[in-house]
């Protein structure tokens, strides 16, 4: 029996427009994505510090309100300052910044550990089995490509970093039961929110870029890697270097003044954190939250405690926080160039 | 008229890709011939509007091609010669997001997914992963990726390159079916002719870009009026032999004899050499030119012109 004797039927469905059309790819690519048990494995771990981040919260609201229910772990409360605990509506900004900047840390860790899964495959297997001229040849432009594949990354990342900061701060508005936490911390929310689009945005662009460099994924994740651990690695030992000559110049100087003051004034010229990805990110990370500020707040109750020596573990990285976003600035451009050279057209010979 | 072309000049650097080309062709099964490098992909790539042409104008299915090629190709059903997959899906998928790609909802084209594969036969391997397909099936995939939306037109770019005859035919009987039962217009690009022969009804030669012969596919292989193909039943040594003396020119070819008579001779004069040669001519009929000699001939015009 001939093949088409199964018959054809005509369609008469509405087709979409063309504005949501990348949707469809980003919704593809995640399907793809989370079809593998490594990915799905990590956004469950990825929970895991968003879930600490509402019991924190939940649990300050609850000091807040001096209830009973806190009374059993106050001593475990014990590393708080005394005036904390004692008027702790005043520190809430502080804790509450302190809280989401240590959430946002360990996210971006997770974050590049899922692109590391999820994103050198994103174009490197398009072009390792040529699906390119299947994309282009349907109603697709170019940047409906990008932004679909760039979907793909900011739905992740959004599910480990934007949700669980916007979860997280619902449960512990509700666990404060008062109306001025909304005016006192939104700018923290909008601050994550934002932070997790940077995030997203910058690691998502530089990752497809990274995987349309070549067709084997490996490679792909190997220069992820690189950019991620290579980089820190660097700047760590470069830092380290730096810090150790600065020690020694300040022992050999000893009764020259504030040594503190200087150590942080030279953290604040230097460069060296400008070398890693993920310091940078942490850099425009703490702008917007305003770590700093709220690290001073509580640095100020104890004022004689001598801050330690590394302030870059304590308080992450000094440097004037336009040089980070500069680097960021540079490296997405140098991405949407890579993409623009290698993600050709179909209008070309062959 | 289901598309044109008027003056299109597409140059890659040095290369002229097409060459002022103006062409029309009115709906149904349009073969699209020429050599290796004669612009056909490329006039293909100029009707979906997926490239930018030096000069010229053109619309298919009434839409400019360079105002409205996002709904050109929306309109239009496309696949493409090289070998080229989705990744890492199964065959259902692959159709299912070629759906979406066009703007399916995703319902109605996991839907059509499953109705399309059941059509062009790999129903039973919707759901093995597309890396595993033979060649035969991948184009069988690609071609049910390209009508999964019921495209007015569809467009097939050498669809049979690389595939062993059962595939092949099975790929030319569905592009047939769906043209001329199913009422979907066809731009078939090969450069084989017999396949262009079995699905086509109306054909467009390219050569260097540039249009070398266009028109209905039975007109072209035109009647001749002073040659005939005649099959004795016995010997045609003698029976050749007595022609060329009369004036006329015989050629051999397969199981018949080719006779080219004069304008001033009678088909007439076939009947009495057969008579005298005491023959009985089993077959006759006026040659008619096979789609090689028009292919040949527009190709071997266009390259005296060029």
């Amino acid at each position: 029996m001939p093949i088409f004797d199964q018959g054809y039927q005509h369609w008469s469905g509405q087709l979409a427009g063309h504005a949501w059309r990348w949707l469809a790819i980003t919704r593809h690519g995640l399907r793809a994505a989370l079809a593998g048990r490594w990915i799905r494995l990590l956004l469950f771990c990825a929970a895991l510090p968003a879930i600490l981040l509402a019991f924190a919260l939940a649990m300050w609201g609850l000091l807040e309100l001096k209830s009973d229910l806190i009374t059993s772990i106050m001593p475990m409360l014990g590393f708080l300052d005394p005036e904390i605990l004692a008027g702790p509506r005043a520190f809430r900004v502080v804790i509450w910044t302190i809280c989401y900047s240590y959430f946002l840390r360990t996210e971006t860790s997770f974050a590049m550990v899922l692109i590391l899964f999820a994103g050198p495959n994103l174009i490197s297997q398009d072009l390792r089995y040529n699906a390119l001229p299947l994309y282009f040849s349907r109603p697709l432009r170019r940047i409906d490509y990008f932004v679909g594949k760039l979907g793909v990354i900011v739905a992740l990342l959004g599910s480990v970093i934007v949700l669980p900061s916007i979860a997280a701060y619902l449960l512990g508005m509700m666990f404060s039961l008062d109306i001025t936490i909304l005016r006192d911390t939104y700018r923290i929310l909008l601050s994550s929110v934002a932070y997790g689009l940077v995030i997203s945005l910058s690691a998502g662009l530089l990752i497809l870029a990274l995987s349309s460099l070549s067709r084997n994924s490996r490679y792909v994740a190997m220069l992820w890697i690189g950019m991620w651990f290579v980089t820190s690695s660097v700047a760590g030992v470069l830092e380290a270097v730096n810090q150790e000559q600065r020690f020694h110049q300040a022992r050999r100087a000893a009764a020259a003044g504030d040594a503190l003051a200087d150590e942080q004034a030279a953290a604040e010229r230097d460069w060296r954190p400008l070398v890693s990805y993920t310091t940078n990110l942490r850099r425009i990370g703490q702008q917007m939250l305003g770590t700093d500020a709220a690290w001073d707040k509580i640095a100020k109750l104890q004022p004689n405690v001598r801050r330690p020596r590394n302030l870059r573990f304590v308080r992450g990285p000094q440097c004037p926080w336009y040089w980070s976003a500069g680097v960021l600035a540079a490296l997405m451009g140098l991405s949407a160039c890579i993409l623009n050279f290698r993600i050709k057209s179909l209008d070309r010979l062959r | 008229m289901l598309f044109q072309l008027d003056n299109v000049t597409k140059t890659y650097g040095q290369v002229t890709a097409l060459d002022a080309l103006s062409v029309a062709a009115p709906n149904g099964a349009i073969g699209l011939l020429g050599p290796n490098g004669s612009g056909k992909t490329t006039m293909i790539r100029a009707l979906l509007g997926l490239i930018s042409l030096d000069r010229g104008s053109g619309s298919v299915l009434g839409m400019d091609i360079t105002r409205q090629s996002l709904d050109v190709r929306r309109a239009v059903g496309f696949a493409p010669e090289d070998e080229c997959l989705f990744p890492h899906v199964v065959g259902v998928g692959f159709v299912a997001y070629a759906g979406e790609l066009v703007g399916m909802r995703p319902y109605d084209a996991l839907q059509r997914a499953h109705e399309v594969l059941d059509y062009v036969g790999l129903g039973e391997a919707r759901y093995r992963k597309v890396e595993s397909y033979s060649s035969g099936m991948k184009q069988r995939l690609k071609l049910a990726s390209a009508i999964v939306h019921d495209p007015k037109l569809l467009i097939l770019d050498e669809p049979t390159n690389g595939m062993d005859p059962a595939g092949r035919q099975e790929v030319l009987e569905l592009a047939r079916d769906l043209t001329h039962n199913k009422g979907m217009s066809l731009l078939f690009s090969s450069h084989l002719l017999p396949d262009v022969e079995f699905v086509c009804d109306h054909m467009v030669v390219l050569g260097s870009g540039r249009l070398l012969a266009e028109g209905n596919i039975q007109e072209l292989k035109q009647v001749h009026q002073q040659s005939f193909e005649v099959r004795l039943k016995a010997d045609m040594g003698a029976f050749a032999q007595r022609l060329e003396a009369a004036g006329c020119s015989t050629t051999p070819r397969d199981d018949v004899l080719v006779v080219r008579i004069s304008a001033e001779q009678s088909p007439r004069m076939l009947w009495e050499a057969a008579a005298a040669e005491g023959e009985q001519i089993r077959y006759l009929r006026p040659q008619r030119s096979t789609l090689e000699e028009v292919f040949l001939a527009a190709v071997n015009d266009g390259a005296e012109h060029a």
